[in-house]
């Protein structure tokens, strides 16, 4: 009796041993096991010779999504994503699911946050109870404001180098402070020109002949206004001007030394003056050109009103619900090229908050949600593009696309992989933004002349910098 | 015993003074404190003395979004006479008049949103009800962008404060109308009064503590505008700042620029004109009771 106990608790010991958690050993794979379970005889000794059949389940094999070694045990952190609920939430829940089970011990608490996210954002800062995982636009510059602020974990200085491989270099590296990332790049939105065919065939113009570049617009405008007797939907990305200038009008907007701003140069000045022309021509719809919010645009687009407006595909879901009539006519282009000659990247990313008590396990989840695999998934929900070129292998992204919001899909890996950040750092870009805001305002609808204007704003600019 | 007894008082007015001094008076202190500091609601605040006063003192806008409230004004007189004068026609014992009343009533609780939304509709440069109109009736040939001209900006915006201000101090003035008694009407009757007299020389002496009432709250809310100004022009605050208002300015340097120092020193501006304002009211309330 007193044998079979002691064999017993060795027994009971040894299973226990194998049910703890694997603190730091993130290979478990996921479920299912790859072959028939083996049976193994365990010889107890100091004791007459015990046969006991156990149950064990092969070692499994290194699981391909758990890259992050040294995740703590037992973290529990916190992701916060941008307006991606009630739309993607059987998405975020499972790839969280699949997460916790790629790397065992680890809980995630998920909020999704929308108009509000940025505000909320800063005040979680602010209160010390910001996620450790956040869902931030690198489009608008959030990542920057805070990896700024020295309130990001820098992906560069922690991420193996393979994982940081894995992405596309122009997308890792956007928004560098310091000469260094502070996000990984997530779904990736591919501008495009959506057409409504409605107003735009009156033209008498092939949507093939769409502008290839911005000094053609201000033609089209004249055309459509002309024939249709409505106003272009043109929108400038207030919030960052300097990104316009920098992309469409190739304007180098700061010295190399980073010690001045250069964006009167005469370049910016005939990128401005374009603006101004259509403007006072009539040929633009003002409010949109000059709104912060994107839905201002899409609105007028959608009602019908405008010939073009420029978006991203995935928003089309948005015209075919507001205006179901529209959807038959929609045609996309491709957006016109900058003098710059690059394509200015519309991207998601993942940062982690450098206080963070689960370094390692924030990165994972950061890392999890923008890799291949997830982003392949989330790619066949929703048009969007992944950030990382192995996805593109798979079969979906080959397929002929049958609907209108798909038709960039073949043409999507092309486009991505040459997407760059030409921005330099710009100190202080909340007060620089707004000061060629003034400017670029005074010159549109003040009469100020574009050279006046810019000049002003380079010295006020400058004045920031001493 | 005499202890027990002078503590209760205490007692009564804790739970409020503790809420009054938690969601008001520390909010002050703390309004104060960051007007003197360079803060970004993110990092530490790091005290620089006057200078965000200094930098509102050559701050263009700041002086347009003073301009800009005291503008908007303007708007009291408008929505008081304007609700005066709707009290007095819903003031009739006639059939369904309680629909007109409730009709009225509608804008004033109605969503800000919501009421945004139709309005930018009604003043859209292309497909906006206005320009239709205006378009159809043959006064305008090409679309006017009214959403986009700077001088319409205020206006516009006023115009949706009044609208939706209307209903809801009618109900103020409608209530003073029926305190008023009839019997003052008969004897203005038998002096010879026709209707406007009357009203002139019994329903608005009537409705005096009612008019400073309205006039206190909505000076102070006309001084105060923000969302109407949002909701139809954005974030921007219309074309070249031109509905920029005080605490329009407010959130847009806390919150837009990051400075919420500087926010600060705006608030403790608007608490100076807004105490101004309240104590100049209440001295004309005081001197109307007297004279009562």
């Amino acid at each position: 009796m007193r044998t079979k106990l002691f064999s017993l608790m060795i027994l009971a010991s040894m299973i226990l041993a194998a049910c703890a958690p694997a603190a730091v050993q993130p290979t478990a794979a996921p479920v299912l096991p790859t072959s028939a379970p083996v049976v193994q005889t365990v010889v107890v000794q100091q004791t007459q010779i015990v046969k006991e059949q156990v149950v064990v389940t092969p070692t499994p094999g290194p699981n391909p999504e758990a890259v992050i070694p040294g995740v703590e045990p037992n973290a529990e952190i916190s992701l916060w994503t941008f307006y991606l609920s009630p739309w993607f939430d059987d998405y975020i829940k499972s790839t969280i699911t699949r997460f916790e089970q790629t790397y065992p011990g680890v809980k995630v608490n998920w909020e999704d946050h929308q108009a509000t996210f940025l505000q909320d954002y800063r005040n979680a800062m602010a209160a010390g109870t910001a996620p450790d995982v956040a869902n931030l636009s690198d489009t608008e510059g959030w990542v920057r404001e805070f990896a700024a602020k020295g309130l990001l974990l820098s992906m560069t200085d922690n991420l193996p180098k393979e994982v940081i491989d894995s992405y596309y270099p122009g997308l890792f590296n956007l928004q560098l402070v310091g000469g260094k990332s502070y996000q990984v790049p997530w779904y990736q939105a591919v501008a495009i020109e959506l057409i409504n065919k409605q107003v735009y065939d009156k033209t008498e113009l092939k949507v093939s002949d769409f502008p290839k570049n911005y000094d053609e617009l201000p033609a089209l405008c004249a055309t459509i206004k002309q024939k249709t007797g409505t106003l272009c939907d043109i929108r400038l990305t207030v919030t960052d001007l300097l990104r316009d200038m920098a992309y469409q009008g190739g304007v180098k907007v700061m010295s190399d030394d980073g010690k001045s701003f250069t964006f009167d140069s005469p370049e910016a000045v005939t990128w401005l003056q374009m603006y101004v022309d259509m403007v006072k021509k009539g040929l633009v719809d003002r409010t949109a050109l000059v709104t912060t919010d994107d839905r201002v645009g899409l609105e007028l687009f959608t009602s019908g009103h405008a010939a073009f407006y420029q978006t991203g595909p995935q928003l089309i879901r948005d015209v075919r619900a507001n205006n179901p009539g529209l959807y038959g006519y929609l045609d996309i282009a491709m957006l016109p090229v900058g003098k710059s000659g690059a394509t200015a990247p519309t991207s998601m990313a993942m940062s982690v908050k450098a206080d963070t008590k689960f370094p390692k396990a924030s990165l994972a989840l950061a890392v999890f949600f923008t890799n291949a695999q997830s982003q392949l998934e989330f790619s066949k929900l929703a048009t969007i593009f992944p950030s990382t070129p192995a996805s593109y292998a798979d079969p979906f992204f080959a397929s002929t696309p049958v609907a209108i919001e798909e038709m960039v899909r073949p043409m999507a890996k092309d486009l991505i992989s040459v997407q760059a950040d030409i921005m330099p750092e710009i100190p202080q870009p909340a007060d620089v933004n707004e000061i060629v805001l003034q400017a670029v305002q005074s010159a549109l609808f003040n009469n100020v002349p574009a050279q006046q204007a810019l000049t002003d704003a380079v010295q006020k600019a400058n004045a920031l910098l001493q | 015993m005499n202890k027990k007894l002078s503590l209760t008082p205490y007692m009564f007015i804790t739970p409020a003074m503790l809420v009054i001094g938690v969601f008001v008076l520390f909010p002050i202190v703390a309004v104060v404190y960051y007007s003197f500091t360079d803060y970004d609601i993110i990092t530490k605040p790091v005290w620089v003395g006057l200078q965000n006063y200094q930098y509102l003192l050559h701050d263009d806008v700041f002086w347009q979004a003073l301009k800009n409230s005291f503008i908007y004004l303007l708007a009291t007189p408008i929505v008081i006479v304007l609700s005066i004068i709707l009290a007095i026609m819903v003031n009739r014992k006639l059939p369904g008049i309680n629909l007109f009343r409730g009709l009225y009533y509608i804008p004033a609780i109605s969503g800000s949103i919501a009421v945004g939304i139709i309005w930018r509709w009604l003043f859209d440069a292309q497909g906006g009800l206005l320009n239709g109109v205006l378009i159809w009736v043959g006064l305008i040939k090409e679309p006017v962008q009214w959403l986009a001209e700077p001088g319409f900006t205020l206006p516009i915006a006023m115009l949706l404060t009044i609208w939706m201000g209307v209903g809801y101090y009618m109900m103020v003035f409608l209530a003073g109308l029926q305190n008023i008694s009839e019997e003052l009407y008969d004897a203005a009757q038998i002096d010879g009064c026709n209707s406007f007299q009357k009203h002139l020389h019994v329903s608005l002496p009537g409705l005096r503590p009612q008019i400073v009432v309205v006039t206190v709250i909505s000076s102070l809310a006309a001084i105060e505008v923000y969302n109407e100004i949002f909701v139809l022009f954005g974030q921007l605050g219309g074309i070249m700042n031109s509905g920029v208002t005080m605490v329009f300015l407010l959130w847009r340097e806390a919150f837009r620029l990051q400075h919420a120092g500087r926010a600060a020193a705006v608030a403790m501006v608007l608490l100076v004109i807004t105490l101004a304002f309240s104590i100049f009211n209440l001295r004309l309330l005081e001197r109307g009771s007297e004279a009562e």
